[in-house]
């Protein structure tokens, strides 16, 4: 084999460990949506709820849950990737890299913003008031914004046909938020918190990819998510969990009382799954780029639709279906192009 | 700096002379610079070598067989050297254009 062979089939293998690593976030993240969804029947979540109701209605006992959740899951998160990082050796570089603020880890604190009370909170939001079916398709419009965001920030490269999966994927989210909207509007009732939840984590999830994928420029990806996490921890517990205890909500009490068995084994669940699945995620995009790695990572949907009807026996509504079949078929276009000779995905 | 900053930065670093630099060389000194003497430590620096080529920072503008084993005998060894946008993100190591 010549020179040229080889390193065409060098690229081809570090293509294809980015695909994987996407993929192996696909599956976590889709598993993910069970722990997600039961940790609101489990104490004292389910309680927090109906004592919140009580005073403050449903919709606002639903957001204070859905933040309490997300706090504690971003918690569990940082637990899961500190143990990852410590087998891995680089705490050295954690610190190395916590240390260059200015160039590097400030892009981590803010994809944190956008991943994390934007994203996350908007996704628990979601699955509280609609479900966990809605919530993680709505979710699916994601790597539209995060690739349309790489093209226009750092040049990375958006083939046509990428572009096209980008429109199937924007019908088919059409067809999931509209589609139900119509349904809801004609029963009488629309829970448009949840659709505004499943928006925010569509924008979230996409905005953040397109901020971390300029700081994975310089950092690693371990350490770069570990970081993200550290800043959305912070974000819950320094600032919008005390501002809800402050206006009265019962944030601290409940928090405490979280610490029982079964639900820091459920929390611990997420915190696994939703770890490894962002260290995937990040690990993806300098090796495909972040189009391709949310591409891919956007079969997340279907895994969660899966895995929620064998667990939770969760059968999703037609329009969800329909409206999350089109994204994934968007999805496959927009990762089926031929990546070439490309060394680089820039468009240099 | 040596052994300061994050690997990447560092790695940016050595490329700014604008020479061509052969992957295993690097890998070498910085193992040494930063202490990470096992296999795991140089497959891991030259991921981040392969992660910088990826994003556009370097460029390899030449490629041959390990036939002697410096690195790992059969591999791809490759000589890159540091493009404008390399330029760009080592001079800064910065994001100022975002």
């Amino acid at each position: 084999m010549d020179i040229r062979e080889l390193k065409k089939l060098e690229n081809k293998r570090k293509m294809n460990k980015g695909y994987m690593w996407a993929l192996f976030c696909a599956i976590l993240w889709g598993i993910w949506y069970i722990p997600g969804t039961i940790i609101w029947a489990v104490p004292p979540f389910d309680s927090m709820w109906v004592a919140i109701d009580a005073t403050h209605g449903g919709s606002m006992a639903t957001i204070a849950v859905a933040l309490l959740i997300s706090g504690f899951n971003a918690l569990t998160v940082i637990a899961a990737l500190l143990v990852w990082n410590g087998v891995l050796g680089k705490f050295g570089e954690m610190k190395r890299t916590l240390k260059e603020f200015h160039p590097c880890s400030k892009w981590f604190f803010l994809a944190s913003i956008f991943g994390g009370p934007i994203a996350i909170l908007g996704s628990f939001i979601a699955i509280g008031f609609i479900g966990a079916g809605f919530a993680a398709v709505a979710a699916l419009l994601y790597p539209v914004i995060g690739s349309v965001l790489a093209r226009q920030w750092y040049g990375e490269n958006i083939s046509k046909r990428a572009w096209m999966g980008i429109l199937v994927i924007i019908v088919g989210g059409l067809t999931i938020f509209v589609g139900g909207a119509i349904t809801e509007i004609t029963s009488g009732s629309i829970n448009y918190i949840g659709y505004i939840g499943g928006l925010m984590a569509a924008l979230g999830w996409g905005i953040e990819g397109a901020i971390a994928g300029k700081g994975l420029d310089i950092a690693e990806p371990d350490v770069g998510i570990t970081i993200r996490f550290l800043g959305e921890a912070s974000i819950y517990w320094i600032i919008l969990i005390p501002i809800f205890a402050l206006i009265g909500y019962p944030m601290f009490e409940y928090a405490l009382a979280a610490f029982n068995p079964l639900s820091l084994i459920v929390l611990g669940f997420a915190g696994i799954t939703f770890g490894y699945c962002y260290v995937s995620w990040y690990k993806s995009f300098p090796l495909i780029g972040v189009g391709r790695g949310q591409g891919i990572g956007n079969l997340y949907g279907l895994c969660a639709v899966i895995f929620m009807y064998l667990f939770m026996a969760q059968v999703p509504a037609w329009t969800v279906l329909v409206g999350g079949a089109l994204c994934v078929l968007g999805s496959f276009v927009m990762i089926s192009e031929e990546t070439g000779d490309a060394e680089s995905l820039r468009g240099e | 700096m040596a052994g300061l900053r994050p690997i990447k930065f560092r790695l940016l670093e050595l490329f700014t002379d604008e020479k061509e630099h052969w992957n295993n060389e690097i890998v070498t000194q910085i193992q040494k610079e930063y202490n990470m003497n096992s296999n795991f430590g140089r497959d891991s620096i030259n991921f981040d070598i392969l992660e910088l080529a990826s994003g556009g920072m370097l460029k390899s503008v030449e490629s041959k067989v390990d036939e002697d084993g410096v690195y790992k005998k059969g591999f791809l060894l490759h000589k890159y050297v540091i493009t404008d946008f390399g330029k760009v993100r080592s001079s800064d190591a910065c994001l100022e254009y975002v």
